[in-house]
Protein backbone atom coordinates (compact mmCIF):
# COMPACT_ATOMS: atom_id res chain seq x y z
CA UNK A 1 0.00 0.00 0.00
CA UNK A 2 3.03 2.25 1.17
CA UNK A 3 3.69 3.19 -2.64
CA UNK A 4 0.07 1.85 -4.25
CA UNK A 5 -0.82 5.67 -5.12
CA UNK A 6 2.41 6.37 -6.78
CA UNK A 7 2.34 3.59 -9.03
CA UNK A 8 -1.63 4.51 -9.71
CA UNK A 9 -1.16 7.88 -10.69
CA UNK A 10 1.91 7.15 -13.08
CA UNK A 11 -0.15 4.19 -14.45
CA UNK A 12 -3.20 6.73 -15.12
CA UNK A 13 -1.44 9.39 -16.44
CA UNK A 14 0.32 6.73 -18.90
CA UNK A 15 -2.14 4.19 -20.00
CA UNK A 16 -5.02 4.50 -17.48
CA UNK A 17 -5.92 1.35 -15.46
CA UNK A 18 -5.78 -1.03 -18.03
CA UNK A 19 -1.98 -1.10 -17.18
CA UNK A 20 -3.50 -2.92 -13.86
CA UNK A 21 -5.52 -5.27 -15.64
CA UNK A 22 -3.38 -7.86 -17.12
CA UNK A 23 -2.27 -12.04 -17.99
CA UNK A 24 0.66 -13.39 -17.77
CA UNK A 25 1.34 -15.29 -21.07
CA UNK A 26 0.34 -18.14 -20.13
CA UNK A 27 -2.39 -17.63 -18.32
CA UNK A 28 -5.84 -16.52 -18.33
CA UNK A 29 -7.66 -12.77 -18.49
CA UNK A 30 -8.06 -11.65 -14.61
CA UNK A 31 -11.15 -12.15 -12.88
CA UNK A 32 -13.14 -8.70 -12.35
CA UNK A 33 -16.35 -9.92 -11.65
CA UNK A 34 -18.35 -10.29 -8.30
CA UNK A 35 -19.67 -13.20 -7.46
CA UNK A 36 -23.26 -14.27 -4.73
CA UNK A 37 -22.77 -17.24 -2.52
CA UNK A 38 -25.95 -19.11 -1.35
CA UNK A 39 -25.76 -21.69 0.53
CA UNK A 40 -28.22 -24.05 2.36
CA UNK A 41 -29.50 -27.40 3.00
CA UNK A 42 -32.56 -28.90 0.81
CA UNK A 43 -34.88 -31.07 3.21
CA UNK A 44 -37.62 -33.38 2.47
CA UNK A 45 -41.45 -31.67 3.55
CA UNK A 46 -42.55 -35.40 4.11
CA UNK A 47 -39.56 -36.48 6.60
CA UNK A 48 -37.61 -33.33 7.20
CA UNK A 49 -34.28 -35.09 6.46
CA UNK A 50 -32.09 -33.80 4.31
CA UNK A 51 -32.02 -34.65 0.50
CA UNK A 52 -29.18 -35.68 -1.31
CA UNK A 53 -28.62 -36.25 -5.44
CA UNK A 54 -30.64 -32.00 -5.96
CA UNK A 55 -29.35 -30.62 -8.40
CA UNK A 56 -28.83 -27.09 -7.47
CA UNK A 57 -28.68 -24.44 -10.60
CA UNK A 58 -28.91 -20.75 -11.77
CA UNK A 59 -30.33 -21.68 -14.74
CA UNK A 60 -30.06 -18.19 -16.81
CA UNK A 61 -26.11 -18.39 -15.76
CA UNK A 62 -25.33 -21.72 -15.93
CA UNK A 63 -24.02 -22.33 -12.91
CA UNK A 64 -24.87 -25.59 -10.96
CA UNK A 65 -24.37 -28.23 -7.75
CA UNK A 66 -25.55 -31.22 -6.42
CA UNK A 67 -26.49 -31.50 -3.19
CA UNK A 68 -24.25 -34.04 -1.11
CA UNK A 69 -25.56 -36.61 2.04
CA UNK A 70 -26.19 -33.63 4.68
CA UNK A 71 -28.42 -32.29 1.83
CA UNK A 72 -26.11 -29.30 1.43
CA UNK A 73 -24.93 -27.12 -1.16
CA UNK A 74 -22.69 -24.03 -1.68
CA UNK A 75 -22.69 -22.18 -4.79
CA UNK A 76 -21.40 -18.97 -6.58
CA UNK A 77 -23.34 -17.50 -8.85
CA UNK A 78 -23.46 -13.35 -10.73
CA UNK A 79 -24.13 -10.80 -8.16
CA UNK A 80 -27.04 -9.13 -10.26
CA UNK A 81 -30.91 -8.90 -8.88
CA UNK A 82 -33.53 -11.62 -9.40
CA UNK A 83 -31.24 -14.88 -9.54
CA UNK A 84 -33.66 -17.71 -10.21
CA UNK A 85 -32.73 -20.75 -8.50
CA UNK A 86 -33.40 -24.11 -9.40
CA UNK A 87 -33.89 -27.75 -7.56
CA UNK A 88 -33.84 -29.91 -9.39
CA UNK A 89 -34.33 -34.04 -8.35
CA UNK A 90 -31.34 -36.01 -10.43
CA UNK A 91 -31.17 -39.15 -8.73
CA UNK A 92 -35.21 -39.80 -8.79
CA UNK A 93 -35.36 -43.22 -7.43
CA UNK A 94 -32.28 -43.72 -4.68
CA UNK A 95 -33.90 -41.90 -1.55
CA UNK A 96 -37.77 -41.03 -3.24
CA UNK A 97 -38.68 -38.88 -6.14
CA UNK A 98 -39.02 -35.05 -5.36
CA UNK A 99 -40.76 -32.14 -7.15
CA UNK A 100 -38.95 -29.93 -9.05
CA UNK A 101 -39.17 -25.83 -7.24
CA UNK A 102 -37.83 -22.58 -8.22
CA UNK A 103 -37.29 -19.71 -6.54
CA UNK A 104 -36.05 -16.32 -6.74
CA UNK A 105 -33.82 -13.93 -5.23
CA UNK A 106 -34.73 -10.86 -5.97
CA UNK A 107 -31.92 -8.58 -3.77
CA UNK A 108 -27.97 -9.57 -4.42
CA UNK A 109 -25.96 -10.17 -1.23
CA UNK A 110 -22.69 -11.37 -0.86
CA UNK A 111 -23.75 -13.78 0.89
CA UNK A 112 -27.21 -15.77 0.51
CA UNK A 113 -28.64 -18.66 3.18
CA UNK A 114 -31.37 -20.40 1.25
CA UNK A 115 -32.97 -23.65 3.11
CA UNK A 116 -35.57 -25.36 0.59
CA UNK A 117 -37.87 -28.15 1.33
CA UNK A 118 -39.01 -30.08 -1.29
CA UNK A 119 -42.11 -32.49 -1.34
CA UNK A 120 -42.57 -35.89 -2.40
CA UNK A 121 -43.78 -36.39 -5.71
CA UNK B 1 6.09 14.47 -28.17
CA UNK B 2 3.43 13.23 -26.19
CA UNK B 3 4.51 9.37 -27.63
CA UNK B 4 8.29 10.07 -25.75
CA UNK B 5 6.32 10.95 -22.24
CA UNK B 6 4.07 8.30 -22.37
CA UNK B 7 6.91 5.72 -22.42
CA UNK B 8 8.99 7.87 -20.14
CA UNK B 9 5.93 7.39 -17.85
CA UNK B 10 5.55 3.76 -18.30
CA UNK B 11 9.27 3.17 -17.57
CA UNK B 12 8.41 5.21 -14.05
CA UNK B 13 5.26 2.60 -13.59
CA UNK B 14 7.25 -0.43 -14.26
CA UNK B 15 9.67 0.65 -11.51
CA UNK B 16 7.10 1.43 -9.34
CA UNK B 17 5.54 -2.01 -9.82
CA UNK B 18 8.86 -3.83 -9.64
CA UNK B 19 9.58 -2.27 -6.41
CA UNK B 20 5.92 -2.60 -5.38
CA UNK B 21 5.71 -6.23 -6.17
CA UNK B 22 2.05 -7.12 -4.94
CA UNK B 23 1.47 -10.44 -5.57
CA UNK B 24 -1.77 -10.31 -8.01
CA UNK B 25 -1.30 -13.46 -10.49
CA UNK B 26 -0.48 -17.04 -8.98
CA UNK B 27 -0.14 -19.93 -10.94
CA UNK B 28 -1.05 -23.35 -9.57
CA UNK B 29 0.83 -25.93 -11.50
CA UNK B 30 -1.98 -28.56 -9.66
CA UNK B 31 -0.86 -31.63 -11.88
CA UNK B 32 1.32 -32.14 -14.41
CA UNK B 33 -0.97 -35.64 -15.96
CA UNK B 34 -2.24 -34.62 -18.90
CA UNK B 35 -4.88 -36.28 -21.83
CA UNK B 36 -3.21 -35.07 -24.84
CA UNK B 37 0.60 -35.47 -26.05
CA UNK B 38 1.23 -31.95 -27.52
CA UNK B 39 3.10 -31.63 -30.15
CA UNK B 40 5.02 -28.01 -28.96
CA UNK B 41 4.25 -29.10 -24.80
CA UNK B 42 6.59 -26.81 -23.07
CA UNK B 43 6.32 -29.04 -20.08
CA UNK B 44 6.62 -32.29 -21.74
CA UNK B 45 3.57 -33.34 -20.31
CA UNK B 46 2.57 -36.79 -20.53
CA UNK B 47 -0.28 -39.22 -19.57
CA UNK B 48 1.88 -41.14 -16.97
CA UNK B 49 3.57 -37.96 -14.94
CA UNK B 50 6.41 -38.64 -12.65
CA UNK B 51 4.68 -36.42 -10.18
CA UNK B 52 1.59 -37.12 -7.97
CA UNK B 53 -0.75 -34.16 -7.96
CA UNK B 54 0.02 -31.81 -5.58
CA UNK B 55 -2.93 -32.31 -2.47
CA UNK B 56 -4.80 -29.46 -1.74
CA UNK B 57 -3.91 -29.29 1.80
CA UNK B 58 -0.43 -28.84 0.78
CA UNK B 59 -1.33 -25.69 -1.75
CA UNK B 60 -3.95 -24.11 1.03
CA UNK B 61 -1.42 -24.31 3.57
CA UNK B 62 0.95 -21.89 1.44
CA UNK B 63 -2.05 -19.96 0.20
CA UNK B 64 -2.48 -19.37 3.98
CA UNK B 65 0.82 -17.55 4.67
CA UNK B 66 -0.33 -14.49 2.22
CA UNK B 67 -0.73 -11.80 4.52
CA UNK B 68 -3.55 -9.29 3.32
CA UNK B 69 -3.79 -10.60 -0.24
CA UNK B 70 -4.63 -8.13 -3.17
CA UNK B 71 -7.79 -7.22 -3.67
CA UNK B 72 -7.95 -9.06 -7.08
CA UNK B 73 -5.23 -11.84 -6.43
CA UNK B 74 -6.43 -14.91 -9.00
CA UNK B 75 -5.17 -17.92 -8.46
CA UNK B 76 -4.35 -19.97 -12.11
CA UNK B 77 -4.90 -23.46 -11.87
CA UNK B 78 -2.49 -25.26 -14.66
CA UNK B 79 -1.04 -28.03 -15.23
CA UNK B 80 -0.87 -30.79 -17.27
CA UNK B 81 -4.77 -30.76 -17.56
CA UNK B 82 -6.79 -29.44 -14.71
CA UNK B 83 -9.79 -31.21 -15.15
CA UNK B 84 -8.04 -34.63 -15.06
CA UNK B 85 -8.10 -33.75 -10.95
CA UNK B 86 -11.32 -35.54 -9.64
CA UNK B 87 -11.67 -32.68 -6.55
CA UNK B 88 -11.16 -29.18 -9.30
CA UNK B 89 -14.45 -27.92 -7.58
CA UNK B 90 -13.33 -28.05 -3.99
CA UNK B 91 -10.22 -26.94 -5.12
CA UNK B 92 -11.97 -23.38 -6.28
CA UNK B 93 -13.90 -23.17 -3.28
CA UNK B 94 -11.31 -23.06 -0.92
CA UNK B 95 -9.97 -20.57 -3.01
CA UNK B 96 -12.78 -18.47 -3.52
CA UNK B 97 -13.49 -18.77 0.85
CA UNK B 98 -10.02 -17.02 1.35
CA UNK B 99 -11.61 -13.78 -0.60
CA UNK B 100 -9.34 -14.86 -3.59
CA UNK B 101 -10.46 -15.25 -7.40
CA UNK B 102 -9.53 -18.63 -9.44
CA UNK B 103 -9.42 -19.36 -13.12
CA UNK B 104 -8.04 -22.28 -14.95
CA UNK B 105 -6.10 -22.64 -18.51
CA UNK B 106 -7.32 -26.11 -19.84
CA UNK B 107 -7.00 -27.98 -23.29
CA UNK B 108 -11.08 -28.05 -23.48
CA UNK B 109 -11.28 -31.81 -23.80
CA UNK B 110 -13.13 -32.77 -20.77
CA UNK B 111 -15.17 -29.42 -20.55
CA UNK B 112 -18.74 -30.43 -21.23
CA UNK B 113 -21.97 -28.63 -19.88
CA UNK B 114 -21.96 -30.56 -16.68
CA UNK B 115 -18.60 -29.54 -15.77
CA UNK B 116 -19.02 -26.19 -16.95
CA UNK B 117 -21.85 -26.02 -14.43
CA UNK B 118 -20.20 -27.59 -11.39
CA UNK B 119 -16.91 -25.14 -11.98
CA UNK B 120 -19.02 -22.19 -12.23
CA UNK B 121 -20.48 -23.30 -9.07
CA UNK B 122 -17.42 -23.31 -7.59
CA UNK B 123 -16.47 -19.86 -8.46
CA UNK B 124 -14.53 -20.16 -11.65
CA UNK B 125 -13.92 -16.49 -12.50
CA UNK B 126 -12.02 -16.53 -15.98
CA UNK B 127 -10.69 -19.29 -18.48
CA UNK B 128 -8.45 -19.87 -21.15
CA UNK B 129 -9.11 -22.45 -23.52
CA UNK B 130 -6.56 -23.54 -26.72
CA UNK B 131 -7.41 -23.50 -30.67
CA UNK B 132 -4.39 -24.38 -32.53
CA UNK B 133 -5.85 -24.11 -35.95
CA UNK B 134 -8.48 -25.39 -38.52
CA UNK B 135 -9.60 -29.03 -37.56
CA UNK B 136 -6.35 -30.53 -39.16
CA UNK B 137 -3.59 -28.01 -38.13
CA UNK B 138 -5.32 -28.06 -34.67
CA UNK B 139 -5.24 -31.71 -34.64
CA UNK B 140 -2.10 -31.80 -35.76
CA UNK B 141 -0.52 -29.62 -32.57
CA UNK B 142 -2.21 -31.36 -30.69
CA UNK B 143 -2.03 -34.76 -31.41
CA UNK B 144 -5.44 -36.17 -31.60
CA UNK B 145 -7.72 -36.52 -34.23
CA UNK B 146 -10.75 -35.97 -31.85
CA UNK B 147 -9.30 -32.79 -30.48
CA UNK B 148 -10.88 -30.15 -32.62
CA UNK B 149 -14.41 -31.50 -32.29
CA UNK B 150 -14.41 -31.34 -28.25
CA UNK B 151 -12.55 -27.92 -27.82
CA UNK B 152 -14.54 -25.86 -30.07
CA UNK B 153 -17.50 -27.52 -28.09
CA UNK B 154 -15.71 -26.52 -25.14
CA UNK B 155 -15.07 -22.83 -26.74
CA UNK B 156 -18.90 -22.59 -27.60
CA UNK B 157 -19.78 -23.44 -24.10
CA UNK B 158 -17.64 -20.73 -21.89
CA UNK B 159 -18.18 -18.13 -24.36
CA UNK B 160 -22.05 -18.21 -23.77
CA UNK B 161 -21.36 -17.71 -20.49
CA UNK B 162 -21.79 -13.70 -19.63
CA UNK B 163 -20.15 -14.44 -16.22
CA UNK B 164 -16.57 -15.65 -17.19
CA UNK B 165 -13.59 -13.80 -18.48
CA UNK B 166 -12.90 -16.30 -21.10
CA UNK B 167 -10.24 -16.06 -23.98
CA UNK B 168 -8.80 -18.57 -26.71
CA UNK B 169 -5.20 -18.75 -27.24
CA UNK B 170 -3.59 -20.06 -29.95
CA UNK B 171 0.30 -20.60 -31.20
CA UNK B 172 0.83 -19.77 -33.87
CA UNK B 173 3.12 -22.10 -36.02
CA UNK B 174 3.88 -22.34 -39.98
CA UNK B 175 1.55 -24.91 -40.71
CA UNK B 176 -1.74 -22.43 -39.20
CA UNK B 177 -0.12 -19.57 -39.70
CA UNK B 178 -2.10 -19.07 -42.97
CA UNK B 179 -5.37 -19.75 -41.48
CA UNK B 180 -5.49 -16.99 -38.93
CA UNK B 181 -8.40 -15.45 -40.92
CA UNK B 182 -10.36 -18.26 -41.10
CA UNK B 183 -9.68 -19.40 -37.26
CA UNK B 184 -10.60 -15.70 -36.67
CA UNK B 185 -14.30 -16.27 -38.38
CA UNK B 186 -14.65 -19.16 -36.67
CA UNK B 187 -14.16 -17.90 -33.29
CA UNK B 188 -16.47 -14.95 -34.11
CA UNK B 189 -19.40 -17.67 -34.86
CA UNK B 190 -18.37 -19.33 -31.61
CA UNK B 191 -19.42 -16.41 -29.71
CA UNK B 192 -15.77 -15.20 -28.71
CA UNK B 193 -14.75 -11.70 -27.17
CA UNK B 194 -11.14 -12.06 -26.97
CA UNK B 195 -8.59 -14.27 -29.22
CA UNK B 196 -4.95 -14.28 -28.11
CA UNK B 197 -2.03 -14.94 -29.97
CA UNK B 198 1.10 -16.75 -29.15
CA UNK B 199 4.45 -18.13 -30.88
CA UNK B 200 6.30 -21.04 -29.45
CA UNK B 201 9.29 -21.02 -27.94
CA UNK B 202 12.09 -23.79 -28.55
CA UNK B 203 11.97 -25.53 -25.45
CA UNK B 204 10.38 -28.74 -23.89
CA UNK B 205 9.33 -31.28 -27.37
CA UNK B 206 8.62 -27.64 -29.14
CA UNK B 207 12.67 -27.43 -29.51
CA UNK B 208 12.91 -30.71 -31.81
CA UNK B 209 10.41 -29.42 -34.41
CA UNK B 210 11.40 -26.71 -36.58
CA UNK B 211 7.90 -26.14 -38.26
CA UNK B 212 6.73 -24.76 -34.67
CA UNK B 213 8.69 -21.53 -35.23
CA UNK B 214 7.90 -18.51 -37.41
CA UNK B 215 10.45 -17.54 -39.81
CA UNK B 216 11.26 -13.69 -39.42
CA UNK B 217 9.10 -13.07 -42.36
CA UNK B 218 6.35 -14.80 -40.72
CA UNK B 219 6.60 -13.59 -36.97
CA UNK B 220 6.78 -9.55 -38.88
CA UNK B 221 3.87 -11.02 -41.12
CA UNK B 222 1.81 -11.99 -37.81
CA UNK B 223 2.43 -8.43 -36.28
CA UNK B 224 0.94 -7.21 -39.28
CA UNK B 225 -1.85 -9.10 -38.75
CA UNK B 226 -2.64 -8.61 -35.46
CA UNK B 227 -2.77 -4.67 -36.38
CA UNK B 228 -4.67 -4.97 -38.94
CA UNK B 229 -7.64 -7.72 -37.01
CA UNK B 230 -7.89 -5.49 -34.09
CA UNK B 231 -8.96 -2.30 -36.30
CA UNK B 232 -11.60 -4.51 -37.85
CA UNK B 233 -13.41 -5.40 -34.65
CA UNK B 234 -15.80 -8.27 -34.23
CA UNK B 235 -13.38 -10.24 -31.74
CA UNK B 236 -10.47 -7.87 -29.87
CA UNK B 237 -7.29 -9.71 -30.78
CA UNK B 238 -4.13 -9.13 -29.01
CA UNK B 239 -0.52 -10.15 -29.15
CA UNK B 240 0.67 -11.99 -25.69
CA UNK B 241 3.07 -10.33 -23.39
CA UNK B 242 5.54 -12.87 -24.69
CA UNK B 243 8.01 -10.82 -25.73
CA UNK B 244 9.28 -7.40 -26.94
CA UNK B 245 7.81 -5.87 -30.39
CA UNK B 246 9.60 -3.03 -31.01
CA UNK B 247 7.61 -0.71 -33.48
CA UNK B 248 4.56 -2.63 -32.96
CA UNK B 249 4.06 -2.11 -29.23
CA UNK B 250 1.17 0.46 -29.71
CA UNK B 251 -0.49 -1.80 -32.46
CA UNK B 252 -0.48 -5.12 -31.26
CA UNK B 253 -1.32 -4.89 -27.15
CA UNK B 254 -3.34 -2.75 -25.01
CA UNK B 255 -0.43 -1.90 -23.22
CA UNK B 256 3.19 -1.59 -23.62
CA UNK B 257 5.43 -4.48 -22.91
CA UNK B 258 6.09 -6.05 -19.50
CA UNK B 259 7.52 -8.92 -18.15
CA UNK B 260 5.67 -9.37 -14.49
CA UNK B 261 7.11 -12.69 -13.90
CA UNK B 262 8.22 -12.53 -10.17
CA UNK B 263 7.10 -9.15 -9.80
CA UNK B 264 3.28 -9.84 -10.08
CA UNK B 265 3.74 -12.98 -11.08
CA UNK B 266 4.03 -15.90 -8.80
CA UNK B 267 3.80 -19.54 -8.85
CA UNK B 268 3.79 -23.01 -6.79
CA UNK B 269 4.86 -25.55 -9.06
CA UNK B 270 4.35 -29.55 -9.22
CA UNK B 271 7.16 -30.38 -6.78
CA UNK B 272 6.41 -27.30 -4.16
CA UNK B 273 9.20 -24.95 -6.14
CA UNK B 274 7.70 -21.46 -5.95
CA UNK B 275 8.54 -19.10 -8.76
CA UNK B 276 6.53 -17.34 -11.47
CA UNK B 277 5.38 -18.49 -14.78
CA UNK B 278 5.35 -22.34 -15.13
CA UNK B 279 7.47 -22.42 -18.03
CA UNK B 280 10.18 -20.14 -16.65
CA UNK B 281 13.23 -22.48 -16.58
CA UNK B 282 13.22 -24.38 -13.20
CA UNK B 283 16.65 -23.41 -12.10
CA UNK B 284 14.91 -19.89 -11.21
CA UNK B 285 13.36 -20.94 -8.25
CA UNK B 286 13.21 -19.21 -5.31
CA UNK B 287 11.94 -21.87 -2.63
CA UNK B 288 10.06 -24.50 -2.11
CA UNK B 289 6.75 -24.52 -0.06
CA UNK B 290 7.30 -28.03 1.50
CA UNK B 291 10.07 -26.60 3.23
CA UNK B 292 10.04 -22.35 3.03
CA UNK B 293 7.13 -19.78 4.15
CA UNK B 294 5.88 -19.40 0.61
CA UNK B 295 4.89 -15.52 1.18
CA UNK B 296 8.61 -14.62 3.13
CA UNK B 297 9.76 -16.18 -0.24
CA UNK B 298 7.76 -13.80 -2.56
CA UNK B 299 8.80 -10.75 -0.10
CA UNK B 300 12.02 -11.45 0.31
CA UNK B 301 13.63 -13.52 -2.91
CA UNK B 302 12.93 -13.12 -6.28
CA UNK B 303 15.56 -10.92 -6.78
CA UNK B 304 16.72 -12.06 -10.54
CA UNK B 305 13.00 -11.12 -11.40
CA UNK B 306 13.27 -8.19 -10.16
CA UNK B 307 16.08 -7.02 -11.15
CA UNK B 308 16.98 -7.73 -14.64
CA UNK B 309 20.28 -5.88 -14.95
CA UNK B 310 21.99 -9.43 -14.93
CA UNK B 311 19.89 -10.10 -18.43
CA UNK B 312 22.44 -7.42 -20.46
CA UNK B 313 24.49 -10.04 -21.60
CA UNK B 314 24.85 -12.01 -24.94
CA UNK B 315 22.78 -10.33 -27.84
CA UNK B 316 21.00 -8.44 -25.13
CA UNK B 317 24.29 -6.39 -23.78
CA UNK B 318 24.71 -3.66 -26.43
CA UNK B 319 20.82 -3.67 -27.61
CA UNK B 320 19.54 -0.09 -27.74
CA UNK B 321 15.98 -1.29 -26.60
CA UNK B 322 16.76 -2.91 -23.30
CA UNK B 323 15.42 0.01 -21.43
CA UNK B 324 11.83 -0.63 -23.14
CA UNK B 325 12.59 -4.74 -23.51
CA UNK B 326 14.42 -5.57 -20.16
CA UNK B 327 15.69 -8.39 -21.50
CA UNK B 328 12.15 -10.07 -23.33
CA UNK B 329 9.64 -12.33 -21.49
CA UNK B 330 11.56 -13.91 -18.70
CA UNK B 331 10.80 -17.57 -20.15
CA UNK B 332 13.05 -17.02 -22.66
CA UNK B 333 16.15 -17.34 -20.78
CA UNK B 334 17.19 -21.09 -20.16
CA UNK B 335 19.86 -23.46 -19.99
CA UNK B 336 23.01 -21.51 -19.40
CA UNK B 337 21.53 -18.53 -19.53
CA UNK B 338 23.93 -16.72 -21.27
CA UNK B 339 21.75 -15.67 -24.57
CA UNK B 340 17.95 -14.54 -24.75
CA UNK B 341 16.68 -17.49 -26.65
CA UNK B 342 14.18 -16.07 -28.71
CA UNK B 343 14.59 -11.57 -29.49
CA UNK B 344 11.34 -10.72 -31.15
CA UNK B 345 12.51 -7.27 -31.99
CA UNK B 346 15.52 -9.16 -33.57
CA UNK B 347 13.08 -11.01 -35.64
CA UNK B 348 11.30 -7.86 -36.70
CA UNK B 349 14.27 -5.85 -37.71
CA UNK B 350 16.22 -8.90 -39.35
CA UNK B 351 12.63 -8.51 -42.19
CA UNK B 352 12.48 -5.29 -43.66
Amino acid sequence: MKRGWIRKLIGGLSFGSALFIFQACYGTPQDLEFDMLIEGTVKSTATGLPVKGIKVSVPDYGSSQITGEDGKYSLYTMFIDSTRISFEDTDLNVDGAFLKKDTLIAVPQERVQLNVMLSPK
Amino acid sequence: MLTALRKQAFRLFREAETRHHELNYLFWECTTRCNLRCRHCGSDCSQDSAFPDMPLGDFLAALDTIENPAKNLTVVLTGGEPLLRKDLEKCGQEIKKRGMRWSMVTNGHLYDEEKHGSLLGAGLGALTISLDGLESSHNWLRNSSASFDRVTKAIALAAASPRLNFDVVTCVNQINFRELPQIRETLINLGVKAWRLFTIIPIGRAKDIPELRLTDEQFKGLMEYIAEARESGGIKVSFSCEGYVGPYESLVRDTPFLCRAGINIGSVLIDGAISACPNIDRSFAQGNIYRDNFFQVWQSQFKPFRDRSWMRRGQCAGCSEFKDCRGNGFHNWHGDKQNVLVCHYEKISNYV
